[in-house]
């Protein structure tokens, strides 16, 4: 019957296409896609900034402190200015429209004063990381400088780093009352939920100022 | 005998302000130096006719003070300094007496992590003692607390308020009130005595603590507004949406719809196999 030739021989070509499409589909996906990469981290290192280091206020009638500017944390070469972020209207911490810029919280005490200062970063964009992305590197004893509108300078020293669940965010730890001048920077990080889109986790940087 | 005295005041202090508040001590602890194992020391010198003296701050049976504080006059009171959680002993010496001399006066404290205290030279000197005080570093959302420290020796029982409400009634002097929850705001404090009134203007921002210390001034009463602890005036509610997954690793996709493609392309290929070669031998055999 050689009117059945042709059909047949399409049967075969157009199968031995899918087949080697479906090859090759499955060998691609065999191999994850690797997170992207910031440059190397011997590149990043930055120097410490300079200027006037203020001392931390004394309790009785402390000095008003200027806003903070610039954020530098050399280890993980960060040198971002700070942008101001309120709250939301649902009561939430505003994070910077930008990905690769760092805010602080106006709603917080001011870098170098009494308190819990609070400054907030994304550790990355759809397409690669944030301003905060290395920040989990940091460890005890990094230093963080903050500076100020009036060009002064206060020094930080992190305490400490912590993971939290968003939805078991210590509220009270982060931007509770602390009687000496601290700093908390805060980013994203644990699992990621592709479903919404969120990280699961908040990592937290706790640092104090430097006498 | 003075040490011990200070302490089972520092005692019978704190359980009267943990009945008052009603609530344990410990619930004022702050969490994150707590992880770090950290609490909070600060020293002041609140007896108006005892001179300046030097303070030391020994780590408890060290001899080597961790920290010396020189030249400390009525009034003063020191910026906290963080310490590991522990034993640690107060010491006062009039000012420029040698390290190795007999302490004026000293006393022992418990720093629990995350907790913040206050040691004061309080009293008249004839009878001066070192009080401790735990200073609270909580306040209810949007809200300011506030203490009253009653330190001038000249006017010794004193009333204060803040606009309308009254912090302390017939407070006397050496003694210290509880922590009160006020409004935040701007407003007057008003310390009334029956040797006359002072009025001072202070700021308690939403998220802090003070402490209001009633000192003799120059002439007639003062008011130092000190700033306890501080935080944020209105917490943001819940955790910070600060990624994109732009970063994230992907995963091997699911490998299911290649295989059931190749599966399908290899039947369709037989298929087409098997019939071209039966047309063939159909052919043949013709």
């Amino acid at each position: 019957m050689p009117t059945r030739r042709p059909a047949a021989a399409l049967a075969l070509a157009v199968g031995l296409v899918v087949i080697a499409g479906g090859t090759a589909g499955l060998l691609l996906t065999r191999h994850s896609t690797p997170a992207m990469r910031p440059v190397a981290a011997g590149v990043a290192a930055l120097p410490a900034p300079t200027g006037p280091i203020v001392a931390p206020p004394q309790s009785a009638a402390p000095k008003p402190v200027a806003s903070p500017v610039l954020l530098t944390i050399p280890l993980i070469g960060v040198q971002t200015q700070l942008v101001t972020l309120g709250l939301t209207a649902a009561g939430e911490l505003q994070v910077p429209s930008s990905t690769s810029v760092a805010g602080w919280y106006t709603g917080s005490p001011r870098p170098g004063a009494i308190g819990s200062a609070v400054i907030v970063g994304h550790i990355d964009s759809l397409s690669g990381p944030g301003v905060f992305y290395r920040l989990s590197e940091l460890a005890a004893g990094d230093k963080i400088y903050v500076k100020r509108a009036d060009g002064t300078l206060v020094e930080f020293r992190v305490t400490s780093i912590q993971t939290y669940l968003k939805d078991r965010f210590p509220t009270e730890d982060v931007y509770g009352p602390v009687p000496d001048p601290e700093l908390r920077l805060i980013t994203c990080g644990g699992a990621f939920d592709a479903a919404t889109g969120h990280y699961l986790s908040n990592i937290v940087v706790y640092a104090t100022a430097v006498s | 005998m003075n040490s011990w005295g200070a302490y089972r005041k520092l005692f019978m202090l704190g359980a009267t302000s943990a009945l008052l508040l009603g609530i344990p001590a410990a619930a004022t602890a702050h969490a994150s130096s707590a992880t770090a194992g950290t609490g909070w020391i600060r020293l002041a010198h609140l007896s108006p006719n005892t001179p300046a003296v030097d303070v030391y701050l020994y780590s408890f049976g060290n001899s080597n003070a961790m920290i010396v504080l020189h030249h400390v006059a009525y009034g003063t009171v020191s910026p906290y300094e963080s310490v590991q959680a522990g034993d640690y002993s107060v010491a006062m010496r009039a000012a420029g007496a040698s390290a190795s001399s007999q302490p004026v006066l000293s006393t022992s404290v418990t720093i629990a992590a995350g907790h913040a205290y206050t040691v004061a030279g309080m009293g008249p000197e004839s009878g001066l003692r070192l009080q401790v005080l735990e200073d609270e570093l909580t306040t209810p959302p949007g809200q300011a607390r506030v203490r009253v420290i009653q330190a001038s020796l000249k006017q010794q029982v004193v009333n204060v308020t803040l606009g309308s409400t009254v912090l302390a009634s017939n407070l006397k002097f050496a003694n210290v009130t509880s922590y009160q929850t006020v409004s935040p705001g701007t407003e007057t404090v008003t310390v009334s005595s029956s040797g006359g009134n002072a009025k001072s203007s202070v700021t308690l921002a939403a998220g802090t603590v003070h402490t209001l210390v009633v000192l003799d001034g120059a002439s007639g009463l003062e008011v130092v507004n000190l700033e306890d602890a501080s935080g944020s005036g209105k917490p943001p509610l819940g955790g910070v949406s600060t990624g994109f997954g732009g970063t994230v690793p992907h995963g091997p996709g699911s490998p299911v719809p290649w295989l059931v493609a190749i599966g399908a392309g290899s039947l369709l290929a037989l298929t087409g196999g098997l019939r071209l070669r039966r047309g063939r031998q159909l052919h043949a055999g013709v």
